[in-house]
């Protein structure tokens, strides 16, 4: 990710959560989970594609 | 017409110029609205006024679309980080921290974390680039963390820790060691200390499992504060506190230091003193300045004085001092070149000197010695300053060369090396303009200024 010219480093962000302490690990958590629902969304998003082309018969 | 520095130009908002010696930094309106938010704060004021951040004030510009000019005093001499020493590294990023922290509490913040940013001026560190604050916005990380454990934790952490010099990485690679580099490079037993289990093995773990993602929006919406940055910069604050070099490892110098004889330290004065009288040098440059004995003669003149040694311990304990002095770490037969962007942004050790007067005590010796340089090559190489140079010659017969020839037959020896073959050369490239003994008949000094300058 990058800001301007520097490259914040995502993990880093999220490392900085959890180094702010106790109040930082809730955050960081909160973060991670809503960054790998987002992943999930998207990949749900693309996989009724694939199952229309395999309806399709193929020859051999 | 101004022209733009060489080394300022990554940020849109914010870049420097230099027009008839003054030096100035134009703005565009984003950068306009940061420097309102920082020059309106008492945080400006007091940071200002302490020393810490250069001084800095609005002034009109024309020749250029800049929303805004603002206008610094010239820093005397820039240095870089490979130049630094430990004690210089370390106290310039508590200087960094000690901001960060402050700026926070003002509702600022600062967009980077970089040594470049920061200049030594009369001794002490001094962040010189307004351009990185900006007001803060609540939720937003510390973009900079990263950079600052790439620039001045890891480094400090190869000294303190791995006993290894972190000047030559710094001038190879501006951008730092990285976590992933740190946790080869560390021991196990340091890896398992708390402070390197978090910056250096969870951020280089957690650098391979997210590179690319984006989070910011993700930890705004989570409830990132400037708390947690907060909490975090006091960690780093007690951590760097704590990084404390033994000297080990300071590795730019392999010959032996020269044990320098102090019953002629007077006359070497006082030979500096009357070349300083007549010349009215406004920079003097000390080749091998060792302790910053004759640099600081040069200071008490009103001169800036640059000392460049080789020994890290000596010009740390300069520093730690509190010299006045610049001060910068260089192997003489290897000094920092230009290099960065274009081989321009980051100009080298000599074009940043700019010397109108040379200082050469005890040093061409230990370049024809022990570095094996001809002296003809020494001596263009001092003419090549273009300004009088103090110069102290030591014949052969000198027990200091005794020593560091002991290994060594005559014909590995370049030519040149007596007193008369010596001014031979000397006479081809400067005119003499005093001479004095030293050291019962073996040393000399010359007062020499360059033919036809």
């Amino acid at each position: 990710m990058i800001f301007g010219y520097l490259d914040a480093g995502s993990g880093s962000l999220i490392l900085q959560a959890v180094l702010g302490g106790a109040a930082g690990i809730a955050v960081a958590f909160k973060a991670w989970k809503a960054r790998l629902m987002g992943k999930e969304a998207m990949a749900e998003a693309e996989a009724p594609a694939e199952s229309d082309d395999q309806a399709v018969p193929t020859e051999t | 017409m101004y022209q733009p520095d060489p080394g300022s130009f990554r940020d849109p908002a914010s870049h420097v110029v230099h027009e008839g010696g003054r030096v100035l930094r134009l703005l565009d309106e984003r950068g306009l609205r940061g420097w309102e938010a920082l020059s309106s704060s008492e945080f400006f004021a007091e940071a200002t006024a302490a020393g810490k951040l250069i001084p800095a004030h609005r002034v009109d510009f024309e020749g250029s679309e800049a929303a805004a000019a603002i206008e610094h005093p010239v820093v005397p001499f820039v240095s870089y980080p490979y130049e630094w020493t430990f004690s210089m590294l370390k106290d310039a990023a508590l200087l960094q921290l000690d901001l960060l922290d402050r700026a926070l509490r003002a509702g600022l913040t600062i967009k980077d974390a970089t040594p470049f940013n920061i200049q030594f001026v009369d001794g002490r560190p001094q962040f010189i680039d307004v351009g990185s604050f900006e007001a803060y916005e609540p939720g937003e990380p510390w973009i900079g963390y990263r950079q600052f454990t790439r620039q001045f934790l890891f480094p400090l952490m190869l000294h303190a820790w791995a006993g290894v010099a972190y000047q030559p990485w710094l001038r190879g690679d501006m951008e730092g060691p990285t976590a992933a580099d740190m946790r080869r490079l560390l021991s196990l037993g340091r890896r398992l200390k708390p402070a390197a289990m978090m910056h250096v093995s969870l951020q280089a773990r957690m650098e391979e499992r997210m590179s690319g993602a984006s989070v910011r929006q993700e930890l705004k919406s989570a409830g990132f504060s400037a708390e947690l940055i907060l909490a975090n910069v006091a960690k780093l604050q007690r951590l760097v506190s704590s990084l404390e070099w033994d000297g080990t490892g300071h590795g730019w110098v392999e010959y032996e230091s020269c044990s320098h004889v102090e019953r002629d330290r007077e006359t070497k004065g006082g030979f500096l003193e009357g070349a300083i009288e007549r010349h009215g040098p406004r920079r003097v440059l000390d080749l091998g300045a060792n302790d910053g004995y004759f640099s600081e003669i040069a200071r008490r003149h009103g001169a800036l004085a640059v000392a460049v040694d080789g020994d890290e311990q000596v010009l740390d304990a300069l520093y730690r001092r509190g010299t006045t002095v610049s001060l910068a770490l260089g192997d003489l037969t290897n000094p920092s070149p230009a290099q960065g962007w274009a081989g321009v942004e980051r100009p080298s050790l000599f074009q940043r000197a700019r010397p109108d007067l040379v200082i050469a005590y005890g040093l061409i010796h230990h370049l024809i010695y022990t570095a094996s340089i001809p002296p003809t090559t020494v001596i263009d190489w001092l003419a090549s300053f273009g300004c009088p140079v103090l110069v102290e010659f030591v014949s052969p017969e000198d027990p200091m060369v005794a020593r560091l020839t002991a290994n060594k037959t005559s014909a590995e020896l370049h030519p040149g090396r007596t007193a008369p073959e010596f001014e031979s050369i000397l006479g081809a490239r400067f005119e003499t303009l005093g001479r004095v003994e030293l050291g019962g008949g073996v040393r000399a000094l010359y007062e020499v200024a360059p033919l036809n300058r």
